[in-house]
């Protein structure tokens, strides 16, 4: 039992095991991805029989999902997002775009590396991956969701100033509230 | 002392009950919806999943007082309407050991009201956050139910003129003396009602408050953690509640639990059914729709209830 | 001397005090209307337990004052508001000019308020119904803005009520030979007066304007949102009431408690009036809300909300069963108390921020929290919601009316009353909630001064939301005084003619009782993970709105509502009226050119009028 609870309290194994069976997901439709996530949710392959559902507003959310590259100007609104959910939160980056830039390796106004801007989870790669492939990252996730690693928020709170100095470094008309704890 | 101790014992199970069925009946209709899309869906006690997932949320947010009231007064009017409302049949012999509550203090008119109090504790908190989507998911709210109120009333009148009495219980007596249910005895104020119950459960194609589409889920828009925890208990409860009164009003009300799972569902699934096979309406049209034929129906209910 | 004579004299000397001291200085005549009110209120409370008459004759003319408990509940209503009304008025009329005039004004309107509830003859009935008038008349044109637009209607209508009354009156004399109104009773009981329906629909006619009861309510929201808030407040809350006064006296004892009832013609005729009276009332109260929940400033919405509201009372009153009546005169002390608040808080609004247009004005929860507080209160009263004492007065009505057998005229004040939690929303939400403004950031609470009588008034909602037994017995006294026998009440239990009751006490504890599980629960879980966070910081798809951008939805608030209901709302009566008015222009224009100029002319009219009157009174007689 030890091990499989990962010495974890037992409530704390309760609360891991509903926010693993709960996933509200926060689909921010950038890039290619975004075509790809009805198919998830829909009747083929039925992502909400493992408790992902969608979310309306980030207040609400438990994963933000970055479906594809990201121009500079989408970057801003997504740290806006990402900001706005509340702990514990997970963020799961789609596509070669956002690990390396993928085809837009070179483009003026994308940024390469999502890692550099917010904290990420899971990435699933492919040039879209497919909705197997999706589902495969959230099981990922659910996982370290049970083993109590997923620690998306902290990272994020922890490391702010590296996360804000790279931040500000692309966005040039930097204009956000104060982020308070 | 012996007494108020089983009251309070009694009124715990009651909201128990009532949150479990609630939430439950919710997590039923989830599944179903999933059946008749083709797909697997999700278990049934999701919504309890979903529940626990929100209330241990780390951190939370509100937008000031009202905000921070605003699930209270939900809640708040669930367990007040719970504690008013007959759940079981006052004959039975649950009712009197478990379930009297304080059914003997309030009746129909009163229990209108305070189904509305949430609602406006609701409306205030959504206020307060400044997000326009809530406001105008409020707004949209509150035209509809001016809308679906209308048919309801007429019913409600009509059940009252017809046993002249106001109160609940008595209405499920004269029921169960003259061996008839309202349903059969009045059908047309039954199926006003029923019209005006679309209403109240907010599926489509009366799910304009919400509308996630173009609403981004409207009033609760700002409320996550355990805020949109706490609503949701209180939403179970009061659907939970508006069926049970329902099953009372024209049903001959329930002597057993089990009686009244199976009277509560069969009602429940009227309007979400309706919902599997209806789009959206806009608001207008929706509140057109409940001064049409329901409001008809309503009359006719009156005017047969006054002969 | 007489307490109920030096009441008046206090308050017309007051009056002349108010605008003399105003030669002075202009801060003066609020302390000196202040102190006035408040030694005519002091009298009052100190004396009207015992026993009062007064009557003494000028000019041949025999005039009765008299306390009775009918007159005592009013004057209860008229000086409990008029008091906190003359201390919420120091601060608030503070920069105003004019206030000589004003406070004069306002207190000769409380003083003949309550100069027409103690009257006991017709000929002081009028004279002080006149001043009443005249005085409330001259503050909506106080500030010699909007006369033609504000000031002509109410001056319009009020002129007809008061022909009609005065007809009614001179018609009682020339039948019984005396203005004594306790005559007039006796005579109805001894079916003595020949037109009695003529004169009482007079009366009523008279009455229904002040109550502005449909289709005579057309001066109410123009005068009311153009006075001072400290002045709408008593216009709204009391003088409204004057009407409901008189119909109460015409209703139920004139109608109900005639003695005539077995006389067939006279109880058809009286129970039609009745009948059309209630829908009356019932129309008044579902047209005005739906205008109430269309305007965009706050004072007009609410002056279209008290039409509503007097609406319900009118229908109490008409049905006349003893719950009805209860309900009536409950609703007419509530709305005094809920309104007066509401006029203070929006008042306090337009003060501290300088307008009531709600499209302009946004959050201003944090800036003015007691304002809110009251507004809050006054608000769920006015709504009916449990458990404040609104809801006492709605539960009577309705029960009254279904246990009297008024199956769709219930369905119209529920209508009504359902639509009126739309405008409560939007007055609470246009002022008070949404993202706050830039521009009002500065904005601080009103004074003390203006605050405690809001928050009196608010307090006084919540404790009768679970006692109205308090108010219930000055009302039982005054229903006796109308001629119904025992009057039963409880301190917190409301039952029907069917045996069916709330128990209000149950209510409040079970609502306190789940209120604060919630609130412990809420509050102190998870307590160090919560924070507040400002208005601006809300999902808008990510995209922040700047410091001077407010999203607060405001404008076409309910037009969904408006396009469902877009047939009631394309008949104006105001259009009415004006073509009336311009009809009777073009009639006026006609009878220029009677009036040639030439003598002869002139006496053949004469002759001819003679002619016709002499026809005229003949068939008559
Ligand atoms: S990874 Fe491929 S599919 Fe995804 S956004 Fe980049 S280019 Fe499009």
């Amino acid at each position: 039992m030890e091990n499989k609870r990962n010495s974890q309290t037992i409530a704390e194994y309760i609360k891991n095991w509903s926010r693993k069976h709960s996933l509200f997901i926060m689909a921010y439709g950038t890039g290619c991805g975004a075509i790809e996530i009805p198919a998830t949710l829909t009747s083929r392959y039925d992502a909400e029989r493992l408790g992902i559902r969608g979310a309306a507003t980030p207040r609400q959310a438990d994963v933000l999902l970055i479906t594809g590259y990201l121009a500079t100007k989408t970057l801003k609104r997504v740290i806006r997002v990402y900001e706005q959910m509340q702990d514990p939160k997970y963020v799961i980056a789609f596509g070669s775009c956002t690990i390396n830039g993928g085809m837009y390796y070179d483009s003026y106004n994308t940024i390469n590396v999502l890692e550099k801007y917010i904290p990420v989870d899971v990435y699933i790669n492919g040039c879209m991956p497919r909705p197997e492939a999706v589902i495969a990252g959230f099981q990922q996730l659910q996982d370290k969701i049970a083993r109590g690693e997923a620690d998306n928020g902290t990272r994020y709170k922890e490391n702010l100033e590296w996360y804000r100095a790279n931040q500000h470094r692309v966005i040039k008309n930097w204009r956000m509230p104060d982020y308070n704890w | 002392m012996e007494g108020i101790g089983l009251k309070i014992l009694g009124a715990l199970l009651t909201t128990i009950m009532a949150f479990a069925v609630g939430m439950t009946y919710g997590g039923i209709t989830r599944k179903l919806t999933a059946r008749v899309q083709n797909r697997v869906g999700p278990t049934i006690w999701q919504n309890f999943i979903d529940l626990v997932k929100l209330q241990s949320k780390k951190t939370n947010i509100y937008h000031g007082v009202m905000g921070h009231f605003a699930p209270m007064w939900i809640i708040t009017a669930a367990m007040t309407v719970l504690m008013f409302i007959p759940v079981l049949h006052p004959n039975s012999t649950w009712y009197s050991t478990w379930f009297p509550n304080l059914t003997f203090h309030g009746d129909l008119i009163f229990l209108l009201y305070m189904m509305v109090f949430g609602s406006l504790g609701m409306a205030l908190g959504a206020g307060q956050t400044g997000n326009p989507n809530s406001a105008i998911g409020v707004t949209r709210g509150l035209s509809q139910m001016v809308g679906f109120e209308i048919p309801f009333v007429l019913a409600l009148v009509a059940l009252m003129v017809q046993y002249k009495t106001t109160s609940i219980q008595d209405i499920m007596a004269i029921q169960d003396q003259s061996g008839v249910w309202m349903m059969f005895s009045n059908p047309f104020s039954f199926l006003a009602a029923l019209f005006a119950s679309l209403g109240m459960f907010r599926y489509s194609p009366f799910d304009i408050v919400g509308a996630p589409a173009e609403l981004a889920s409207g009033p609760v828009s700002e409320f996550g953690g355990k805020y949109l925890g706490v609503m949701m208990t209180g939403g179970s409860i009061f659907a939970f509640i508006k069926l049970t009164l329902y099953v009372d009003l024209f049903m001959g009300g329930a002597y057993s639990i089990p009686e009244l799972l199976i009277k509560t569902f069969a009602l429940y699934m009227v309007p979400v059914f309706y919902g599997w096979v209806s789009p959206r309406y806009r608001t207008e049209q929706a509140i057109r729709y409940f001064w049409g034929w329901p409001t008809a129906l309503g009359i006719l209910g009156v005017i047969i209830a006054v002969w | 001397m007489n307490t109920l004579a030096l009441i008046i004299l206090i308050f017309f000397s007051g009056a002349t005090l108010a605008y003399l001291s105003s030669l002075i200085s202009n801060k003066l005549p609020g302390w000196v209307a202040l102190l006035t009110t408040m030694t005519g209120t002091v009298l009052f409370y100190m004396s009207f337990q015992n026993e009062q008459a007064l009557s003494f004759s000028i000019i041949g003319l025999n005039l009765e004052w008299a306390l009775d408990n009918y007159t005592i509940l009013f004057a209860h209503i008229i000086f409990g508001l008029g008091i906190l009304a003359s201390l919420y008025s120091v601060q608030y009329m503070q920069n105003k000019s004019q206030q000589g005039s004003f406070y004069a004004n306002f207190l000769l309107s409380i003083g003949s308020m309550f100069g027409i509830i103690i009257s006991k003859d017709f000929i002081s009935f009028f004279i002080f119904w006149e001043i009443m008038t005249w005085s409330s008349f001259l503050i909506v044109v106080w500030n010699g803005i909007g006369f033609r637009k504000n000031g002509i209607w109410y001056m319009a209508m009020s002129a007809i009520g008061a022909y009609a009354m005065l007809t009614a009156i001179v018609l009682i004399n020339s039948e019984i030979g005396t203005y004594s109104l306790q005559a007039f009773f006796n005579a109805v009981q001894e079916n003595a007066i020949d037109n009695l329906m003529l004169v009482s629909i007079l009366l009523l006619i008279g009455f229904a304007v002040k109550a502005a009861l449909m289709p005579l309510h057309i001066w109410a929201p123009r005068a009311y949102s153009n006075t001072p808030a400290s002045y709408t407040s008593v216009f709204s809350g009391a003088l409204s009431k004057m009407g409901v006064f008189g119909m109460g006296l015409v209703l139920i004892r004139v109608f109900r408690f005639s003695g005539l009832q077995d006389n067939f013609d006279y109880a058809l005729v009286s129970q039609f009036t009745s009948h059309v009276l209630a829908w009356l009332g019932g129309i008044t109260a579902a047209i005005a809300t739906l205008y109430a929940l269309v305007q965009k400033d706050a004072k007009k919405l609410l002056a279209y909300s008290s039409i509503a509201q007097l609406g319900y009372i009118v229908i109490g009153l008409a049905i006349g069963t003893k719950l009805a009546v209860m309900s009536a005169l409950f609703l007419a002390i509530m709305h005094a108390v809920f309104k007066g608040a509401l006029f203070m808080a929006v008042g306090a609004v337009e003060r501290q921020v300088g307008t009531t247009d709600m499209t302009k004005i946004s959050g201003l929860i944090r800036r003015m929290p007691w304002t809110f507080f009251v507004t809050l209160v006054s608000i769920i009263a006015l709504a009916g919601v449990p458990p404040l004492s609104g809801f006492v007065g709605k539960w009577m009505l309705y029960e009254a009316l279904i246990t009297n057998g008024n199956f769709f005229l219930v369905v119209v004040v529920f209508f009504s009353s359902t639509a009126a939690f739309l405008y409560s929303y939007r007055i609470l939400f246009g002022l008070f909630l949404g993202q706050e403004e830039d521009d009002t950031a500065h904005v601080k609470e009103a004074p003390a001064t203006m605050v405690i009588p809001m928050v009196i008034l608010a307090l006084f909602l919540i404790v009768t939301g679970t006692y109205p037994g308090i108010v219930f017995e000055p009302i039982a006294h005054g229903m006796e005084y109308l001629g119904f026998t025992d009057v039963t009440w409880n301190m917190t239990v409301l039952s029907n003619v069917w045996g069916d009751s709330v128990n209000l006490q149950y209510v409040s504890t079970t609502i306190g009782v789940a209120f604060m599980l919630a609130l412990i629960f809420l509050t102190f879980k998870g307590r160090k993970g919560t924070r507040g966070v400002s208005t601006k910081d809300i999902s808008t798809s990510g995209e922040i709105p700047l410091e001077h951008e407010n999203l607060t939805f405001q404008l076409d608030f309910f037009k969904p509502f408006e396009r469902a209901a877009a047939p009631l709302y394309k008949r104006s009566i105001t259009k009415i009226y004006e073509d009336v008015a311009n009809g009777l222009e073009a009639l006026f224009d006609f009878t220029r050119k009677i009036y040639t100029g030439n003598g002869q002319t002139y006496a053949i009219y004469v002759v001819a009028f003679l002619v016709t009157l002499l026809i005229v009174v003949q068939n008559m007689l």
